[in-house]
């Protein structure tokens, strides 16, 4: 008799993972606006919460969560990322997200078990 | 009788990483200025020829490999990581290299297959 597991329970689910990572995002820098000292706390802070967020789904994954917080003066910012891994297990998902003082990119990239 | 597993061979080394990636990075942006209408072919080729080096070690590892590339223009930029995994057989390494015009980090995650 064979034991099936549901994928929703075992795949990576990108809008779900998405929508972690904009709460995690307003909640810890929503509202502020860009400062010097303050940003090296943000950015440890954005990828904890995702983090503890991400483990709290209980899914059958290995995570990495990346943020880049920018402030905004004019300047060009240019992202790429490449994976080796298996397309049919894993997943990654990035959102953009700005204020009037900074943009803030968080990508997270989940590796199945 | 035991099999010995040699560390060095199967292991992720984050120094071999590092020179891998300093070297793709030289080869691509060695000389040049921020170019805007150049950046998106160079944060492509960075990552693909990096993730193409790493993978030609042979190690049993998923890699990801990313590349941010700034212009210098006295903005603040800050970023971080972290990883939710096996701490005993994954690694990463971070590059940040610099020249007159622009900031290159490149960030390799390596996850160890089961």
């Amino acid at each position: 008799m064979d034991e099936y597991q549901t994928t929703e329970e075992t795949s990576f689910i990108v809008e779900e993972v998405s929508t972690i990572i904009k709460e995690s995002v307003e909640g810890v820098i929503g509202g502020n606006a860009y400062q010097h000292s303050r940003v090296n706390q943000w950015t440890n802070n954005v990828v904890e919460q995702c983090l503890s967020q991400l483990s709290k789904l209980g899914k059958p994954f290995k995570y990495i969560v990346t943020c880049v917080i920018m402030q905004k003066n004019g300047a060009g910012l240019q992202t790429a990322s490449s994976c080796f891994w298996d397309n049919s297990t894993d997943g990654t998902c990035t959102v953009r997200w700005e204020n009037k003082s900074m943009y803030c990119i968080v990508s997270v990239f989940g590796l199945a078990i | 009788m035991e099999e010995y597993h040699h560390g060095s061979e199967g292991s992720f080394n984050p120094e071999e990483a590092d020179n891998i990636v300093k070297e793709c990075i030289d080869n691509i942006i060695g000389g040049v200025d921020y170019s805007q209408s150049l950046v998106n072919k160079w944060t492509a080729s960075i990552v693909e020829l990096s993730l193409t080096q790493l993978v030609k070690q042979g190690k049993p590892y998923k890699y990801i490999v990313s590349c941010a590339v700034m212009q210098k223009s006295g903005a603040g930029l800050h970023t971080a990581n972290s990883c939710y995994w096996d701490t005993a057989v994954d690694g990463s390494c971070t590059v940040r290299w610099e020249n007159r015009t622009m900031y290159c980090v490149v960030s390799v995650f390596a996850v160890a297959i089961a």
